[in-house]
């Protein structure tokens, strides 16, 4: 039985973002639900005619525990994006988190081996998983 | 705002925020899709570039931009793709969105036709395709480009905004500019765009061939035991209706009148109507219709419920536009767009 860890990273799920960029002062948006304290601070925007816009985005990146295939999960997949594209999946069969990780070697070309696709499957599942039903949906892109 | 993911940014706007016409700029919903997202724009070099099949190649400044064409201004709703993901069964894998990918602002900036006709676009134009300013964080990944085909693209309402709500783009929407593409899902509104070129042939890239598709059928369903064979890129909303009030699981009472609202959206012809169920779809009464702010706004609408008895209800709301499209009771499709399936909020009357 795969550990039940989802809640946990969803309960620092709810953060609050300023998303604002060329107002007189930085701002942060309130939290919703009071539970994160994260902003966008707007850095440069203390004049309203500075030219120069920028912002500094948070990171709120959960700690993931142990399991099979980790290092090849933290190696190949968090270069390119928060590990919270994992956490915030409901639970999914093997069949669509082989299919999940085929897309990201193949289609947007993440530096994996085929073994390691095996292991961060492994790892996925673990974490996510389920049974596989026999109607796992496979070969979405671009959602 | 909810945060669905840190890198690159994806943030929900929590449905509340609903019982307004337009949505704050601070809470207006986020989606990008590669990491490299711009964080430093210095508008004292940003260009906008036009190349391509043009005569008169074009590199434009915020205040040239301003200043030097035609302003205009359009309410429109704005939807991602794969707002309400979440709710399809079986799931599938994608930003897992509620209601709240979606948002209704009043755009303002110049149209893409004018910026094209300065440019001078050649005969034999067929698509025209849009970058921004942010990038892959790998070679191997497909940068975030999308194209419109040359009519589209001409047709006068398409615009490049650099205002929304009055104000600068907040940067994680899009400053210093983004294509506005009313009635069409936000895949094509570009943010902090830089590039538009027209091109001599049909555009093709990872975004258009293999993402952004949806099966070439009524109201682009599917089923998971038979997959679509023949898929066309996403375009035009359906029709369909959000629930605001009540929230799910929210309690109302006996006896008095409860509100209930929501808003309403297609890709143009108009909300026609609205109904509104408080028994779970056995009989409908039409909602009150607020005015329209424009063709591409959505509309808000309301009713009112006295409910006699204490117990469970399912409050169910369907929208239907000016050619009779209404909404779906059952929808799936492997990506997970275009939901709009009738609305409904279980709630407790107590």
């Amino acid at each position: 039985m795969a550990p039940r860890i989802k809640n946990v990273f969803l309960s620092l799920g709810l953060a609050a973002f300023a998303a604002g960029c060329s107002r007189p002062s930085k701002i942060s948006k309130e939290p919703e639900h009071g539970s994160a304290n994260g902003k966008m601070e707007s850095t440069a925007d203390s004049k309203p005619d500075n030219p120069v816009h920028t912002i500094v985005m948070p990171h709120y990146e959960p700690v993931f525990p142990p399991g099979p295939g980790r290092d090849e999960f933290v190696a190949a997949c968090v270069v390119c994006h928060s590990p919270r594209y994992i956490t915030m999946q409901p639970r999914f069969s093997r069949t669509t988190w082989l299919s999940e990780v085929d897309k990201m070697k193949n289609v947007y070309g993440a530096h994996i081996s085929d073994e390691q696709v095996q292991k961060i499957t492994d790892y996925l599942v673990s974490i996510n998983g389920k049974p596989d039903s026999g109607q796992a949906p496979k070969g979405t892109y671009g959602e | 705002m909810i945060l669905l993911t840190d890198r690159p940014p994806q943030l929900e706007t929590p449905i509340h925020y609903f019982r307004q016409d337009l949505t704050p700029n601070e809470a207006f919903f986020v989606r990008w899709h590669l990491e490299g997202i711009p964080t430093s724009v210095d508008l004292r070099t940003f260009r906008l570039n036009v190349s391509g099949h043009v005569r008169q190649p074009l590199q434009l400044s915020v205040d040239e931009l301003r200043s030097q064409f035609e302003p205009m201004s359009i309410i429109a709703v704005n939807q991602c793709s794969g707002n309400s993901r979440s709710f399809f069964e079986p799931h599938v894998p994608g930003g897992q969105w509620k209601h709240g990918a979606v948002g209704n602002a009043k755009w303002t900036g110049v149209s893409l036709k004018s910026i094209l006709d300065r440019a001078q676009v050649k005969a034999g134009a067929v698509d025209v395709s849009f970058n921004g300013l942010d990038a892959p964080p790998l070679p191997s990944v497909a940068d975030f480009v999308k194209a419109l085909s040359i009519d589209h693209a001409r047709d006068g309402e398409v615009m490049v905004a650099y205002a929304m709500n009055d104000q600068s783009l907040p940067m994680v929407n899009g400053f210093p500019m983004r294509l506005v593409v009313p009635g069409w899902y936000g895949t094509y509104w570009v943010k902090a765009l830089s590039d538009i070129s027209v091109l001599p042939q049909a555009f093709s890239n990872f975004w258009t061939d293999k993402a952004y598709r949806i099966p070439n059928g009524p109201n682009g369903t599917e089923s998971p035991k038979n997959l679509a064979k023949d898929t066309v890129p996403i375009n035009r909303f359906n029709v369909r209706s959000i629930l605001v009030r009540p929230e799910p699981d929210e309690t109302l009472h006996t006896g008095i009148p409860n509100e209930i609202e929501g808003i309403a959206f297609d890709a143009g012809y108009g909300i026609r109507r609205v109904e509104v169920s408080t028994d779970g779809g056995t009989t409908w009464a039409d909602a009150r219709l607020d005015p329209e702010l424009g063709k591409y706004s959505w509309r808000r609408w309301r009713a009112s419920w006295t409910p006699r008895n204490r117990g469970q209800y399912r409050v169910m709301a369907r929208a239907t536009n000016a050619i009779g499209e209404t909404q779906s009771k059952e929808q799936w499709n492997r990506s997970g767009f275009m939901w709009n399936v009738i609305s409904q909020v279980d709630v407790k009357v107590g």
